[in-house]
């Protein structure tokens, strides 16, 4: 059994090292060049990055080892139940709770919090990112229950999202985007990938190459449209605020 | 954070999914016993990892992140915003794991007639020029929207003219080029750049730079799609 838990780790191993590699080099350079930082900071960064890189080495490979597997399995046994249909609430309940485990999401909700000074709530952004996640899984089974096309969620999605992006403040339209960005990280991709997979495997008249992709671009359009929702329901309750109190208050 | 917050974050994290998964073990699914094993003891690493995670990256990849955003901000040359812009976004996405993955799959859809190596420095350039696209937009004010739009307009052309088996594929791009190393540096030095105009604007400002970094490989992509047509 533990052996299985670490089975892979070498390659987790380098994929994190070749991904810290360039930051790496130029901190160094940056360091060597211009800033020439103070012996006590750089021992900080140093060991941060340290810290950082096992924590992220442990993470990935306790999904690898994990959730990947599990996510396939779930997909492949219920697929080939009768009332297969349930794929749709169990991808819908699936892709809200990921979307938590996700770490590029909590990295965002942090700077997010220390950008904004709270202005928007870090747990009202994460249960939006979560819904749209959700929303983007359940449609995803849909798909490949019914075989429809991608481009019947693409094209109305992306055209919604600059239709709403004309009424939300410009900081929502930067979220946006970026949250399309980072919806996409290790948990949430490799977990729904394999769940999706798993289940198109055993549905008949689907393909894991055609139905697996086209996936994450979805949950990407979801989360855009889901954080610009959040940013027009934010001006609606400021306009009325103004309106109520006859004065506007800055952001 | 102090640590009891960050683990309390991080149970607040990984605990949902946990219980959704252990429920199904009990109910609809019942996944072979060491299977189940192996992931309960899965979950205790990624908690301990997702902790070590967050307690060092705020001293680390975001400090880097903003003081690289700062210098750059403050050298006030564009060529180099330009050159840097162009260099980082490229050398992060090469080693990126999720763009390899992307280039094996691409290389089979096109039948092996686009080389993995082909595309990785395609997306990886992509991504450079956008990147440098979103570092110039702080410097002259340009709105986001503006180049945000452009860039999905050019997509949504060239994904008219492209190969459709390109087209599924240019939109899982956008994903596979935003890794949880990548993700923090590029929000910080953002959060750098604009810290340095300390204007009104600046936390509007902060963001966008992920988003660009999307937009990147689907142009790239698609290009590479109309090529190949």
């Amino acid at each position: 059994m533990i052996a299985s838990v670490f089975e892979g780790f070498w390659n987790v191993l380098l994929d994190v090292s070749l991904a810290f590699l360039p930051l790496l080099l130029i901190f160094v350079a940056f360091n060597v060049y211009s800033w020439k930082l103070p012996r006590p900071q750089l021992v900080r960064i140093l060991r941060g990055l340290l810290t950082a890189f096992i924590g992220l080495v442990l993470f990935l490979q306790g999904a690898n080892a994990g959730f990947i597997k599990v996510g396939g399995l779930i997909g492949n046994h219920i697929g080939r139940l009768p009332y297969n249909w349930i794929l749709i609430p169990i991808g819908f309940l699936l892709g809200f709770v990921v979307a938590m485990a996700e770490p590029a999401i909590k990295v965002l909700n942090f700077e997010v919090e220390k950008v904004t000074g709270g202005y928007i709530n870090n747990k009202v952004m994460l249960y939006f990112l979560s819904f749209g996640v959700a929303l983007a899984v359940s449609l995803s089974m849909v798909r490949i229950l019914t075989g429809i096309s991608i481009w019947f969620f693409l094209v109305p999605g992306y055209l919604l999202a600059f239709v709403l992006s004309r009424h939300v403040k410009p900081i929502f339209v930067a979220l946006a985007f970026d949250s399309g960005g980072v919806v996409t990280g290790p948990m949430i991709a490799t977990f729904l990938l394999a769940f999706a997979v798993g289940s198109s495997e055993v549905i008949e008249g689907s393909t894991p190459i055609f139905d697996g992709f086209g996936m994450i671009g979805l949950v990407a359009m979801f989360a855009i449209v889901s954080i610009l929702t959040l940013g027009l329901l934010y001006s609606r309750s400021e306009a009325k605020g103004v309106k109520k109190h006859g004065s506007q208050q800055e952001a | 954070m102090s640590l009891k917050e960050t683990v309390s974050e991080v149970l607040h994290a990984i605990l949902p999914i946990t219980v959704v998964i252990v429920l199904l073990q009990f109910t609809i699914v019942r996944f072979p016993m060491d299977i189940f094993w192996t992931f309960l003891v899965s979950v205790i690493l990624t908690i301990a990892g997702f902790t070590l995670f967050l307690s060092g990256v705020e001293a680390s990849l975001l400090a880097i992140g903003e003081l690289v955003g700062k210098s750059l901000m403050l050298s006030g040359k564009v060529g180099l915003l330009i050159g840097f812009g162009t260099a980082v976004g490229f050398s992060v996405t090469v080693a990126e794991p999720g763009v390899q993955v992307l280039a094996a799959q691409v290389s089979t859809v096109s039948g092996g007639a686009v080389s993995k190596y082909l595309l990785v420095a395609v997306v990886a350039l992509g991504v450079g020029i956008f990147l440098s696209l979103a570092l110039l937009r702080i410097v002259y004010k340009i709105p986001i929207i503006l180049l945000l739009g452009g860039g999905f307009a050019l997509a949504c052309i060239l994904a008219f003219f492209s190969a459709p088996e390109f087209i599924a594929v240019a939109f899982d791009a956008g994903g596979a080029t935003t890794g949880p190393v990548t993700v923090p540096f590029i929000l910080a030095l953002g959060v750098g750049m604009s810290a340095v105009r300390g204007s009104n604007a600046a936390s509007a400002e902060s963001f966008g730079f992920l988003g660009m970094g999307a937009v990147g490989p689907i142009v790239a992509i698609l290009l590479l799609g109309v090529l190949y047509k």
